[in-house]
Protein backbone atom coordinates (compact mmCIF):
# COMPACT_ATOMS: atom_id res chain seq x y z
CA UNK A 1 0.00 0.00 0.00
CA UNK A 2 1.12 3.48 -0.62
CA UNK A 3 0.26 6.34 0.82
CA UNK A 4 0.51 9.45 -1.96
CA UNK A 5 1.24 12.77 -0.15
CA UNK A 6 3.47 10.86 2.17
CA UNK A 7 5.42 9.71 -0.81
CA UNK A 8 5.13 13.16 -2.14
CA UNK A 9 6.76 14.82 0.69
CA UNK A 10 9.69 12.56 1.17
CA UNK A 11 10.43 12.87 -2.80
CA UNK A 12 9.90 16.51 -2.79
CA UNK A 13 12.19 16.42 0.36
CA UNK A 14 15.28 14.81 -1.33
CA UNK A 15 14.30 16.56 -4.74
CA UNK A 16 15.24 20.20 -2.89
CA UNK A 17 17.94 21.42 -1.07
CA UNK A 18 16.02 24.25 0.08
CA UNK A 19 13.01 22.75 1.43
CA UNK A 20 15.30 19.84 2.99
CA UNK A 21 16.89 22.80 5.11
CA UNK A 22 13.60 24.39 5.50
CA UNK A 23 12.21 20.77 7.23
CA UNK A 24 15.23 20.62 9.15
CA UNK A 25 14.78 24.21 10.65
CA UNK A 26 11.50 23.71 10.97
CA UNK A 27 9.12 20.42 10.33
CA UNK A 28 5.63 22.06 11.14
CA UNK A 29 5.12 24.57 8.30
CA UNK A 30 6.31 22.33 5.46
CA UNK A 31 4.02 19.64 6.79
CA UNK A 32 1.14 21.81 6.89
CA UNK A 33 1.51 22.21 3.18
CA UNK A 34 0.21 18.58 2.64
CA UNK A 35 -2.72 16.76 2.78
CA UNK A 36 -1.65 13.91 5.21
CA UNK A 37 -3.74 12.28 7.37
CA UNK A 38 -3.87 12.28 10.49
CA UNK A 39 -2.45 9.00 11.82
CA UNK A 40 0.44 9.61 9.06
CA UNK A 41 1.28 12.78 10.06
CA UNK A 42 2.23 12.15 13.88
CA UNK A 43 4.11 9.02 12.60
CA UNK A 44 6.24 11.91 10.65
CA UNK A 45 6.29 13.38 13.79
CA UNK A 46 7.38 10.83 15.94
CA UNK A 47 9.89 9.47 13.49
CA UNK A 48 8.00 5.74 13.07
CA UNK A 49 10.13 4.02 11.01
CA UNK A 50 7.75 0.61 10.63
CA UNK A 51 4.41 2.86 10.73
CA UNK A 52 6.22 4.93 7.56
CA UNK A 53 8.16 1.95 5.87
CA UNK A 54 4.47 0.08 5.20
CA UNK A 55 3.11 3.43 3.27
CA UNK A 56 5.88 4.50 0.95
CA UNK A 57 8.62 3.57 -1.28
CA UNK A 58 11.61 1.96 0.63
CA UNK A 59 14.38 4.10 -1.40
CA UNK A 60 12.00 7.26 -0.57
CA UNK A 61 11.88 6.15 3.31
CA UNK A 62 15.61 5.63 3.09
CA UNK A 63 16.07 9.15 1.12
CA UNK A 64 14.39 10.82 3.80
CA UNK A 65 15.82 9.62 6.36
CA UNK A 66 18.96 10.86 5.14
CA UNK A 67 17.65 14.39 4.39
CA UNK A 68 16.42 14.56 8.05
CA UNK A 69 19.70 13.27 9.27
CA UNK A 70 19.27 10.68 10.79
CA UNK A 71 22.42 8.64 11.86
CA UNK A 72 22.40 5.40 9.31
CA UNK A 73 22.97 2.90 11.76
CA UNK A 74 20.19 4.19 13.73
CA UNK A 75 18.21 3.88 10.62
CA UNK A 76 19.16 0.10 9.92
CA UNK A 77 18.41 -0.40 13.53
CA UNK A 78 15.05 1.34 12.69
CA UNK A 79 14.15 -0.37 9.19
CA UNK A 80 15.19 -4.18 10.08
CA UNK A 81 12.96 -3.75 13.75
CA UNK A 82 10.04 -2.58 11.11
CA UNK A 83 10.98 -5.73 9.62
CA UNK A 84 10.52 -7.44 12.94
CA UNK A 85 7.56 -6.08 13.48
CA UNK A 86 5.59 -6.48 10.22
CA UNK A 87 7.18 -10.48 10.18
CA UNK A 88 5.07 -10.33 14.23
CA UNK A 89 2.12 -9.52 12.78
CA UNK A 90 2.11 -11.54 9.93
CA UNK A 91 2.49 -14.41 12.19
CA UNK A 92 -0.59 -13.06 13.98
CA UNK A 93 -2.95 -13.45 11.06
CA UNK B 1 23.82 1.34 -41.07
CA UNK B 2 24.51 1.38 -37.46
CA UNK B 3 26.73 -1.72 -35.85
CA UNK B 4 26.67 -2.25 -31.93
CA UNK B 5 29.97 -2.41 -30.93
CA UNK B 6 30.04 -3.26 -27.49
CA UNK B 7 27.73 -4.61 -24.63
CA UNK B 8 28.68 -3.85 -20.93
CA UNK B 9 27.15 -3.69 -17.55
CA UNK B 10 28.01 -2.05 -14.13
CA UNK B 11 26.55 -1.48 -10.62
CA UNK B 12 26.29 2.13 -9.97
CA UNK B 13 26.31 2.16 -6.08
CA UNK B 14 25.80 5.48 -4.89
CA UNK B 15 28.21 4.70 -1.85
CA UNK B 16 31.31 4.52 -4.26
CA UNK B 17 31.21 8.02 -4.11
CA UNK B 18 29.27 9.13 -1.49
CA UNK B 19 31.08 6.65 1.02
CA UNK B 20 34.29 5.71 -0.70
CA UNK B 21 36.82 6.47 2.47
CA UNK B 22 34.90 3.63 4.17
CA UNK B 23 35.76 1.46 1.63
CA UNK B 24 38.40 -1.41 2.68
CA UNK B 25 41.48 -1.19 0.93
CA UNK B 26 41.31 -4.47 -0.90
CA UNK B 27 37.18 -3.82 -2.49
CA UNK B 28 38.35 0.10 -3.41
CA UNK B 29 41.33 -1.85 -5.63
CA UNK B 30 38.45 -4.58 -6.99
CA UNK B 31 36.18 -2.13 -7.76
CA UNK B 32 38.75 0.25 -9.13
CA UNK B 33 40.08 -2.59 -11.49
CA UNK B 34 36.56 -3.52 -12.60
CA UNK B 35 34.85 0.08 -13.83
CA UNK B 36 38.20 1.24 -14.68
CA UNK B 37 38.18 -1.73 -17.23
CA UNK B 38 34.42 -0.99 -18.46
CA UNK B 39 35.15 2.09 -19.08
CA UNK B 40 38.91 1.02 -21.16
CA UNK B 41 36.69 -1.79 -22.93
CA UNK B 42 34.12 0.94 -24.23
CA UNK B 43 36.34 3.50 -25.04
CA UNK B 44 38.23 0.83 -27.02
CA UNK B 45 34.97 -0.03 -29.23
CA UNK B 46 35.16 3.65 -30.34
CA UNK B 47 31.46 4.24 -29.91
CA UNK B 48 29.65 7.03 -31.56
CA UNK B 49 26.49 6.74 -29.64
CA UNK B 50 26.23 5.07 -26.07
CA UNK B 51 23.13 3.58 -25.53
CA UNK B 52 22.54 3.56 -21.48
CA UNK B 53 19.78 1.91 -19.76
CA UNK B 54 19.03 2.61 -16.21
CA UNK B 55 17.01 2.97 -13.25
CA UNK B 56 15.15 6.41 -12.41
CA UNK B 57 16.20 7.00 -8.19
CA UNK B 58 13.30 8.93 -7.94
CA UNK B 59 14.85 12.13 -9.97
CA UNK B 60 12.20 12.71 -12.98
CA UNK B 61 9.11 10.46 -11.92
CA UNK B 62 7.20 9.86 -9.06
CA UNK B 63 3.86 7.83 -8.24
CA UNK B 64 1.60 10.19 -10.26
CA UNK B 65 3.07 9.23 -13.59
CA UNK B 66 5.61 6.14 -13.65
CA UNK B 67 6.47 4.62 -16.97
CA UNK B 68 7.66 1.33 -17.45
CA UNK B 69 10.42 2.52 -20.24
CA UNK B 70 11.06 5.93 -20.93
CA UNK B 71 13.58 6.62 -23.81
CA UNK B 72 15.16 9.88 -23.77
CA UNK B 73 14.77 11.92 -27.02
CA UNK B 74 16.29 15.02 -26.80
CA UNK B 75 19.13 17.05 -27.81
CA UNK B 76 20.65 17.28 -24.21
CA UNK B 77 20.08 15.97 -20.75
CA UNK B 78 20.93 17.27 -17.09
CA UNK B 79 23.62 15.49 -15.50
CA UNK B 80 23.48 14.23 -11.75
CA UNK B 81 21.23 16.90 -8.86
CA UNK B 82 22.42 14.65 -6.09
CA UNK B 83 24.54 17.09 -3.81
CA UNK B 84 27.34 14.52 -3.31
CA UNK B 85 27.72 13.96 -7.05
CA UNK B 86 28.88 17.57 -7.42
CA UNK B 87 31.99 16.76 -8.49
CA UNK B 88 30.99 14.87 -11.04
CA UNK B 89 32.24 16.73 -14.64
CA UNK B 90 29.05 16.00 -16.47
CA UNK B 91 27.13 18.91 -16.30
CA UNK B 92 24.89 18.79 -19.73
CA UNK B 93 25.09 15.55 -21.14
CA UNK B 94 24.24 15.63 -25.14
CA UNK B 95 21.46 13.19 -26.30
CA UNK B 96 21.52 11.68 -29.92
CA UNK B 97 17.76 12.28 -30.35
CA UNK B 98 18.06 10.66 -34.41
CA UNK B 99 18.90 7.32 -33.29
CA UNK B 100 16.68 7.88 -30.22
CA UNK B 101 13.50 8.53 -31.97
CA UNK B 102 14.69 5.70 -34.45
CA UNK B 103 14.37 3.14 -31.46
CA UNK B 104 10.89 4.75 -30.30
CA UNK B 105 9.60 4.12 -33.59
CA UNK B 106 10.95 0.96 -33.72
CA UNK B 107 9.58 -0.17 -30.16
CA UNK B 108 6.19 0.71 -31.91
CA UNK B 109 6.67 -1.73 -34.89
CA UNK B 110 7.42 -4.10 -32.18
CA UNK B 111 4.43 -3.31 -30.04
CA UNK B 112 6.15 -2.32 -27.68
CA UNK B 113 4.97 1.54 -26.42
CA UNK B 114 7.56 3.13 -24.24
CA UNK B 115 7.12 6.77 -22.68
CA UNK B 116 9.41 9.26 -24.23
CA UNK B 117 11.22 12.67 -22.67
CA UNK B 118 12.86 15.58 -24.44
CA UNK B 119 15.06 16.27 -21.41
CA UNK B 120 15.72 14.05 -18.31
CA UNK B 121 17.89 14.25 -15.51
CA UNK B 122 20.62 11.30 -15.28
CA UNK B 123 21.23 10.40 -11.94
CA UNK B 124 24.21 8.53 -10.26
CA UNK B 125 22.52 5.42 -12.02
CA UNK B 126 23.92 6.61 -15.14
CA UNK B 127 26.86 8.28 -14.29
CA UNK B 128 28.66 6.51 -12.22
CA UNK B 129 30.01 4.28 -13.96
CA UNK B 130 30.85 6.98 -17.00
CA UNK B 131 32.51 8.56 -14.19
CA UNK B 132 34.70 6.02 -12.28
CA UNK B 133 35.05 4.27 -16.15
CA UNK B 134 37.28 7.61 -17.22
CA UNK B 135 34.49 8.87 -19.58
CA UNK B 136 35.56 12.16 -20.61
CA UNK B 137 34.32 13.63 -22.49
CA UNK B 138 31.21 11.34 -23.44
CA UNK B 139 29.80 9.85 -26.61
CA UNK B 140 26.36 11.75 -26.71
CA UNK B 141 23.87 9.49 -25.03
CA UNK B 142 20.74 8.01 -25.51
CA UNK B 143 19.22 7.29 -21.85
CA UNK B 144 16.76 4.55 -21.17
CA UNK B 145 15.00 4.31 -18.08
CA UNK B 146 13.49 1.07 -17.00
CA UNK B 147 11.22 1.42 -13.62
CA UNK B 148 13.41 -0.97 -11.43
CA UNK B 149 12.48 1.11 -8.58
CA UNK B 150 8.36 0.75 -7.66
CA UNK B 151 5.91 -2.50 -8.38
CA UNK B 152 4.66 -3.21 -11.12
CA UNK B 153 7.94 -3.94 -12.57
CA UNK B 154 7.94 -4.58 -16.35
CA UNK B 155 8.26 -8.45 -16.24
CA UNK B 156 11.82 -9.99 -17.10
CA UNK B 157 11.00 -11.69 -20.09
CA UNK B 158 9.74 -8.16 -21.46
CA UNK B 159 12.93 -6.50 -20.73
CA UNK B 160 14.74 -9.59 -22.67
CA UNK B 161 12.70 -8.69 -25.67
CA UNK B 162 13.06 -4.84 -25.44
CA UNK B 163 16.96 -5.74 -25.58
CA UNK B 164 16.17 -7.96 -28.58
CA UNK B 165 14.35 -4.91 -29.85
CA UNK B 166 17.13 -2.42 -29.46
CA UNK B 167 19.81 -5.03 -31.62
CA UNK B 168 17.06 -4.63 -34.48
CA UNK B 169 16.62 -0.70 -33.92
CA UNK B 170 20.66 -0.43 -34.19
CA UNK B 171 20.94 -3.12 -36.76
CA UNK B 172 18.47 -0.73 -38.84
CA UNK B 173 19.67 2.57 -38.51
CA UNK B 174 20.39 4.08 -41.46
CA UNK B 175 23.45 6.26 -40.53
CA UNK B 176 27.12 4.54 -40.52
CA UNK B 177 27.88 4.92 -36.38
CA UNK B 178 29.25 2.58 -33.81
CA UNK B 179 27.12 1.67 -31.08
CA UNK B 180 27.43 0.58 -27.56
CA UNK B 181 25.35 -0.13 -25.09
CA UNK B 182 25.87 0.35 -20.72
CA UNK B 183 23.31 -1.47 -18.55
CA UNK B 184 23.81 0.02 -15.07
CA UNK B 185 22.43 -1.64 -11.67
CA UNK B 186 22.78 -4.66 -9.53
CA UNK B 187 23.78 -7.02 -8.08
CA UNK B 188 21.67 -8.19 -5.24
CA UNK B 189 21.58 -5.05 -2.71
CA UNK B 190 18.42 -4.07 -0.07
CA UNK B 191 17.75 -0.68 0.06
CA UNK B 192 15.25 1.10 2.70
CA UNK B 193 13.89 -2.47 3.57
CA UNK B 194 14.44 -4.64 6.74
CA UNK B 195 16.91 -6.23 4.93
CA UNK B 196 19.28 -3.58 4.19
CA UNK B 197 23.01 -4.67 4.02
CA UNK B 198 22.20 -7.69 2.91
CA UNK B 199 24.00 -9.44 -0.23
CA UNK B 200 22.81 -12.71 -1.46
CA UNK B 201 26.47 -13.79 -3.19
CA UNK B 202 24.89 -17.36 -4.02
CA UNK B 203 22.25 -15.54 -5.69
CA UNK B 204 24.48 -13.32 -7.49
CA UNK B 205 27.02 -15.87 -8.39
CA UNK B 206 24.31 -17.86 -10.02
CA UNK B 207 22.67 -14.82 -11.75
CA UNK B 208 26.42 -14.41 -13.06
CA UNK B 209 26.72 -18.00 -14.39
CA UNK B 210 22.87 -18.07 -16.18
CA UNK B 211 24.54 -14.70 -17.96
CA UNK B 212 27.65 -16.54 -18.85
CA UNK B 213 26.16 -19.69 -19.89
CA UNK B 214 23.10 -17.62 -22.23
CA UNK B 215 20.34 -19.71 -22.53
CA UNK B 216 17.45 -17.79 -22.12
CA UNK B 217 14.75 -19.70 -20.93
CA UNK B 218 16.76 -20.89 -17.57
CA UNK B 219 18.00 -17.17 -17.23
CA UNK B 220 14.43 -15.92 -17.62
CA UNK B 221 12.85 -18.60 -15.18
CA UNK B 222 15.14 -18.09 -12.40
CA UNK B 223 15.01 -14.26 -12.08
CA UNK B 224 11.45 -14.43 -12.26
CA UNK B 225 11.54 -17.11 -9.29
CA UNK B 226 14.34 -15.09 -7.48
CA UNK B 227 14.06 -11.95 -8.12
CA UNK B 228 10.90 -11.23 -6.01
CA UNK B 229 12.32 -12.94 -3.25
CA UNK B 230 15.49 -11.15 -2.45
CA UNK B 231 16.64 -7.22 -1.73
CA UNK B 232 14.45 -4.89 -3.97
CA UNK B 233 17.72 -3.27 -5.49
CA UNK B 234 18.18 -6.73 -7.48
CA UNK B 235 15.38 -5.18 -9.42
CA UNK B 236 17.88 -3.31 -11.45
CA UNK B 237 19.30 -6.84 -12.88
CA UNK B 238 16.00 -6.35 -15.72
CA UNK B 239 18.43 -3.91 -16.65
CA UNK B 240 21.20 -6.57 -17.57
CA UNK B 241 18.58 -8.89 -18.93
CA UNK B 242 17.66 -5.88 -21.68
CA UNK B 243 21.54 -5.83 -22.10
CA UNK B 244 21.43 -9.67 -22.32
CA UNK B 245 18.90 -9.13 -25.17
CA UNK B 246 20.43 -6.83 -27.02
CA UNK B 247 23.77 -8.80 -27.45
CA UNK B 248 22.22 -11.51 -28.66
CA UNK B 249 22.39 -14.16 -25.87
CA UNK B 250 25.48 -15.15 -26.44
CA UNK B 251 26.85 -15.06 -23.03
CA UNK B 252 29.17 -12.81 -21.27
CA UNK B 253 32.35 -12.14 -19.49
CA UNK B 254 33.02 -11.10 -16.07
CA UNK B 255 35.08 -8.32 -15.74
CA UNK B 256 34.63 -8.46 -12.14
CA UNK B 257 32.54 -9.39 -8.85
CA UNK B 258 32.94 -7.88 -5.46
CA UNK B 259 30.79 -8.16 -2.33
CA UNK B 260 31.03 -4.49 -0.93
CA UNK B 261 29.27 -4.41 2.50
CA UNK B 262 30.29 -1.26 2.62
CA UNK B 263 28.42 -0.32 -0.24
CA UNK B 264 25.71 -2.62 0.36
CA UNK B 265 25.76 -3.66 -2.91
CA UNK B 266 27.10 -7.03 -4.61
CA UNK B 267 28.66 -5.25 -7.35
CA UNK B 268 29.20 -6.76 -10.54
CA UNK B 269 30.45 -5.39 -14.35
CA UNK B 270 30.27 -7.65 -17.24
CA UNK B 271 30.97 -7.47 -21.33
CA UNK B 272 28.81 -9.32 -23.54
CA UNK B 273 30.03 -11.74 -26.41
CA UNK B 274 28.92 -10.31 -29.56
CA UNK B 275 30.14 -13.35 -31.78
CA UNK B 276 31.49 -12.39 -34.92
CA UNK B 277 29.42 -9.09 -36.06
CA UNK B 278 30.98 -6.84 -33.39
Amino acid sequence: MRDYWLGKLFFDLQSSPSLGAEYRADRKPVLDRYPLKPEVRAAVERDDVPFLAARVNPYLLRFYFVVVGMPEAEFLGKVKKAGAVTAARSSHG
Amino acid sequence: MAKLVGVFASSHAPLIIRGWKDVKPANQESLTRSMTEIGRRIKAARPDVLIEIAPDHWVNFFINNLPSICVGVGEEHEGPGEPWMKDCPYKKIAGHPRLASHIVETALERDFEPSVSHHLTLDHGFCIPLWRGGLDPLPPIVPIIINDLEPPYPTVRRCLQWGSMLAEAVRTYPEDIRVALLATGGLSHSIGEPTMGEIDEPFDRECIRHFEKGDERPLVDFLSERLPTIGNGAAEIRNWVAAHGAAGKRGFELIGYCNCPEVYVGCGFASWNLGATA
